[in-house]
C-alpha cells in the first residue's frame, strides 16, 4: 500500500515510477530489518523477562498454533466478535430501511441514536459481565452494542443518500414500494452499509479482547491477561500477534465481500492507489 | 492514509422544521418512556441487576457531596487530558517532520499502517508489566489511541494541500516554517479537526477502560470496583456519570465545529 | 390522424411552491394547451429554463400541476393532487430523461430487462425483444457491462431501449441527445426514426435545438421563455423517410428554421 509522497523536487518527479516504487520496496525490507533487529536487540539489552525476543516469539507462536492452543482461544474471540457483530448489525441495516417512511418517527429517535452513538459503549463491559458472567454472552452483548450504533448511522446515511431520479424512473416504470426498496434503496445503501462495517469491524475485535481482559477464562483477551500476571512477556506477545492477525482476517474478508457485492462501482483513484 | 472513521464522527441531525412539535413531543414521551422502563426494570429484576434509577441519582448526589465522585472525575479527566495532549503533539508532529522526509516516509509507511490494525487496548496488560500500575500504563494507553487518528488525518490533510498554494508561498517569500504555519496548517485543519471530534472523546474513555484494568482511583476504578462488589447502583452511577461526561464533551466539539469552519465554501468531510 | 388525441393538455399552470411554503414563486407554465395525435411524432422546442422539463414531469405524473387539465387517451387524469398522481400512468407513458438514469448497479442488459422485471411481464419473449432491442442501438457485446464503464452515448442508447422495451403508447423523451457529439447525436436520431417509424408510437420530444426539432417532427411546438406558453405551432412540411444528416439542405429547411427561429426569444 506505498503511495509516494509527492515531493516538490523535481528530481525526484522526473524519476521513472518503477525505479523510484522499487527504490521505496527496498527501503521497507530495510525498515523491516531495522525493526526486527532493534527488537531482538532490546530484547538481548533488557531480557525476555520484559521483552520476548522475536525468535522466542516466533517458536511459541508456531508450537501455540500447532497444538491448537492459539486457534482454540482465537476462535473463541473470533466468535464472540463474529455472532455480535451479526446481532449489532443486522437490525442496525434494517432499521432505517424499516423507518424510511416515517421520517418523523426516524426525527424522534435521532437524539438518542446520537447519545448511544457518542456514548462510551466499551464502558459498559463491566455492566455486562455484571449481567451475564464472564461467558460468552457478555462479549457478544458488548460487541452488538459497539456495533449497532456504528453501523445504524451508515446504514441511514445510505438509505437517505437514494437518487429521487432513479426513484421516479422506477415508479414511471411501474415499480410498486417494494420494487423501489429491493432494486433502487438497497444497492444503493450497500456502499454505505459497508463503511460502517469497516469501522465497526475493529471495535467487535477490540471489545471482545477488553471484556476478556477485564474477566475471562477463554479467549485471546484471557491469553493476553494470563501471559501478563505469569510476568510471560513471550505469550503475550504471542496472543497480541494473534489478535492482530484476526483483525487482518476481518479487513480481508470485508475486502473480499466488498469487492463482489460492489462490482458495480467505478473505481476511485484512491481504490487504484490502495492496490485493490 | 484516510481516516475512514471521520467521515462518521458526527453524524447531523436535520434541523427541526417549525411546526414539528410532535417531534418534540414524541423525543420527550420517548424519554419518559425509557426512564419507566428502567423503573420497571429495577423493580422486576432486582437490585443486583437493575438498580433503581432513584437510588442511582441518589448515590451519585452523595458521592458528590462527599467529594468522592469528583475525585474519579478529576483523575480520570486529568488522565485524559494528559494522555491527549501527548498523543496529539506527537500525532501532530510527526506528520510536519515527515513532510521533510519523503524517503522515510514511503519506508515507513506500511508499518504504521499495519499498526493500526492492533487493537491498543489488548496492550495494556503489557504496558502494566512494563510501566508499573500507577498512571504510566494508561497514559499510553490513551496516548495511542489519540495519536492515531490525529497523526492519520495531520497526514492526509497535509498531502492535500493544494500545491499551487505552497508554490504562491514561496514565490512570495515565505520561509518553509511560515509555509508550514499559514498554508499547510490552515489547509488541513478541517481534517484535524474532523480527527478531534473522534480523538478527545476516545481520550476520556480509554482512561475509563485503562481504570478498568489497572488503579485505584477514577471512574473506571469506580466502576469496575462497584462491579467487582456486585454493587449494581455504583456500577449504574459511574456509567452514567462517564456518559454524561463523553457527550457533554461531544456537544462543545459540535459547537465548536460550527464555529471553527464557517469559513468553508466547501463541506469537506470525507463522504462516500 | 383521425380520431381523438391520444394526449391533451388545456391550460395547464404550474408554479412552485417557495421553499418556506410562503410566497409562491412565480409561474412557470401558465395556461398551456396543447394535443398530441396517436402516432405522431411532436417535437417541442424552448429556451432553457422555460419549463420543458416540468412540463414533461407533468405529463408523466411525477409532479403535479397547480391548474389545468390532463387527458390521455380521451379520459381526464387529475393533476393538482400528489397523492392521486400515478406515475407512468400505469406504464403507458415512457419518459426517457435527460440524465440516463440507468441503475449503476445492473448490467446493461439487466438495466434494460428492469421495466419488465417490476412489470411482472419477464419472459423468454420479453427477453427475446430486448436482446433484439440491444442490437439494434449497436449494444451487442456490451450487455454484462456496468454503466460506468459504458460511454456517455452507450449509456443514452441503453436508456432509450429500456423504455422502449416494454412499449408504452406514448413516449416523453427530454433532450435525451443533448449531451452527445454530432456524430453519435445523428446516429441516434436515425435509430430512433426507424425505431418509431417501425411501431408508429407517439413520441414526445423536447429539445433545445432547432435543427434536430425540425429534423424529427411531424409538428413542432414552440414555448415560450417562463412562464412557459404555446409561442407557436408548426406543421413540417418535410416528406418522410428523412435524411437526418443531410436535413438542412432540403429546401423547406430553412424557411421552417426562420419561422420557429423568429418565436423561440
Amino acid at each position: 500500500m506505498a503511495t509516494p509522497l509527492h515531493s516538490s523536487s523535481p528530481s525526484v518527479a522526473r524519476q521513472a515510477p518503477v525505479a523510484a516504487w522499487r527504490r521505496a520496496r527496498s527501503d521497507q525490507v530495510l525498515v523491516m530489518v531495522l525493526l526486527l533487529a532493534i527488537w531482538q536487540g532490546l530484547s538481548l539489552a533488557f531480557g525476555t523477562y520484559w521483552i520476548g525476543s522475536p525468535w522466542g516469539v516466533t517458536t511459541r507462536l508456531v508450537s501455540g498454533v500447532a497444538n491448537g492452543d492459539i486457534p482454540r482461544h482465537a476462535s473463541y474471540t473470533l466468535l464472540e466478535a463474529t455472532a455480535g457483530f451479526l446481532i449489532g448489525a443486522l437490525p442496525a441495516v434494517a432499521l432505517p430501511f424499516a423507518l424510511r417512511r416515517l421520517p418523523i418517527l426516524t426525527a424522534i429517535l435521532d437524539p438518542f441514536m446520537m447519545g448511544g452513538y457518542g456514548a462510551p459503549k466499551l464502558a459498559l463491559a463491566p455492566l455486562f459481565i455484571l449481567w451475564f458472567g464472564i461467558g460468552i454472552e457478555s462479549k457478544i452483548a458488548l460487541v452488538a452494542i459497539t456495533v449497532f450504533f456504528i453501523v445504524y448511522f451508515s446504514a441511514q446515511a445510505g438509505v437517505r443518500a437514494l437518487d429521487a431520479r432513479l426513484v421516479q424512473m422506477a415508479q414511471v416504470m411501474g415499480a410498486n414500494e417494494r420494487d423501489v426498496a429491493r432494486h433502487i434503496i438497497l444497492p444503493g445503501a450497500v456502499a454505505y452499509i459497508f463503511t460502517g462495517f469497516r469501522i465497526a469491524m475493529p471495535y467487535s475485535i477490540g471489545g471482545a479482547v477488553i471484556a476478556e481482559l477485564i474477566s475471562a477464562n477463554r479467549g485471546l483477551g484471557y491469553l493476553i491477561q494470563l501471559g501478563a500476571m505469569n510476568f510471560d512477556t513471550t505469550a503475550v506477545f504471542v496472543a497480541l500477534t494473534a489478535t492482530t492477525g484476526i483483525v487482518f482476517l476481518g479487513n480481508w474478508t470485508l475486502d473480499v465481500l466488498e469487492r463482489r457485492l460492489l462490482r458495480w462501482r467505478p473505481r476511485t483513484n484512491l481504490d487504484i492507489e490502495a492496490g485493490s | 492514509m484516510t481516516n475512514p472513521e471521520e467521515r462518521l464522527a458526527m453524524p447531523k441531525v436535520a434541523p427541526i422544521r417549525s411546526g414539528q412539535y410532535a417531534i418534540i413531543a414524541g423525543r420527550i414521551g420517548l424519554a419518559v418512556a425509557l426512564l419507566g422502563a428502567w423503573k420497571l426494570g429495577a423493580d422486576t429484576a432486582g437490585p443486583l441487576y437493575v438498580a433503581d434509577p432513584g437510588m442511582v441519582l441518589q448515590r451519585i448526589i452523595s458521592d458528590t457531596l462527599s467529594g468522592s465522585l469528583v475525585r474519579h472525575v478529576y483523575v480520570t479527566l486529568r488522565l485524559s487530558a494528559m494522555g491527549f495532549a501527548v498523543g496529539c503533539a506527537f500525532g501532530v508532529a510527526l506528520p510536519f517532520l515527515l513532510r521533510r522526509m519523503p524517503r522515510l516516509t514511503n519506508a515507513v509507511e506500511p508499518y504504521i499502517l499495519a499498526s493500526v490494525g492492533v487493537p491498543k487496548y489488548a496492550l495494556v496488560p503489557l504496558f502494566i508489566l512494563w510501566f508499573g500500575i500507577d498512571d504510566a500504563p494508561k497514559l499510553w494507553l490513551v496516548g495511542l489511541l489519540v495519536f492515531y487518528p490525529i497523526f492519520i488525518a495531520v497526514f492526509a490533510g497535509i498531502r492535500n494541500v493544494d500545491r499551487r498554494l505552497i508554490s504562491m508561498a514561496r514565490v512570495l517569500g515565505a520561509s518553509e516554517a511560515a509555509i508550514s504555519r499559514e498554508v499547510i496548517w490552515n489547509s488541513l485543519l478541517p481534517f484535524f479537526f474532523a480527527a478531534l471530534k473522534i480523538a478527545l472523546p476516545r481520550a476520556v474513555s480509554a482512561a475509563i477502560i485503562g481504570e478498568f484494568l489497572v488503579g485505584n482511583e477514577g471512574l473506571g476504578y469506580m466502576i469496575e470496583y462497584s462491579r467487582q462488589n456486585l454493587d449494581t447502583t455504583g456500577v449504574f452511577a459511574g456509567i452514567l456519570v462517564a456518559t454524561a461526561l463523553v457527550l457533554a464533551i461531544n456537544a462543545l466539539l459540535l459547537r465548536f465545529d460550527h464555529r471553527l469552519n464557517a469559513w468553508r465554501p466547501v463541506d469537506r468531510h470525507m463522504e462516500l | 390522424m383521425a380520431g381523438a388525441p391520444v394526449l391533451e393538455v388545456r391550460g395547464l399552470s404550474k408554479r412552485f411552491a417557495d421553499r418556506a411554503g410562503r410566497e409562491p414563486a412565480s409561474w412557470v407554465i401558465k395556461d398551456l394547451s396543447f394535443a398530441v395525435d396517436e402516432g405522431e411524432f411532436l417535437t417541442i422546442i424552448g429556451p432553457s429554463g422555460s419549463g420543458k422539463t416540468t412540463l414533461l414531469n407533468v405529463l408523466a405524473q411525477i409532479e403535479t400541476a397547480s391548474a389545468g387539465e390532463l387527458f390521455f387517451q380521451s379520459r381526464t387524469t387529475p393533476v393538482d393532487d400528489a397523492k392521486s398522481l400515478k406515475p407512468g400512468l400505469s406504464c403507458r407513458i415512457g419518459y426517457v430523461t435527460q440524465e440516463d438514469n440507468l441503475l449503476p448497479w445492473r448490467t446493461t442488459l439487466q438495466n434494460v430487462l428492469f421495466p419488465l422485471l417490476v412489470q411482472r411481464r419477464l419472459d423468454s419473449e420479453t427477453r427475446a425483444r430486448a436482446q433484439s432491442l440491444i442490437r439494434a442501438v449497436g449494444l451487442s457485446g456490451f450487455e454484462n457491462h456496468y454503466p460506468h464503464e459504458l460511454s456517455g452515448g452507450m449509456r443514452k442508447r441503453a436508456s432509450l431501449i429500456r423504455t422502449l422495451v416494454y412499449d408504452p403508447p406514448v413516449i416523453l423523451m427530454d433532450e435525451p441527445f443533448g449531451a452527445l457529439d454530432a456524430q453519435t447525436r445523428a446516429q441516434l436520431q436515425e435509430d430512433l426514426l426507424r425505431l418509431w417509424s417501425l411501431g408508429r408510437k407517439t413520441i414526445v420530444f423536447v429539445t433545445h435545438d432547432i435543427a434536430e426539432a425540425i429534423a424529427l417532427g411531424d409538428r413542432t411546438l414552440v414555448l415560450s421563455r417562463s412562464p412557459a406558453t404555446l409561442a407557436g405551432e408548426h406543421t413540417n412540411p418535410i416528406p418522410r423517410p428523412r435524411d437526418i444528416r443531410g436535413i438542412m439542405t432540403h429546401p423547406q429547411f430553412a424557411a421552417l428554421y426562420q419561422r420557429i427561429r423568429g418565436e423561440v426569444q
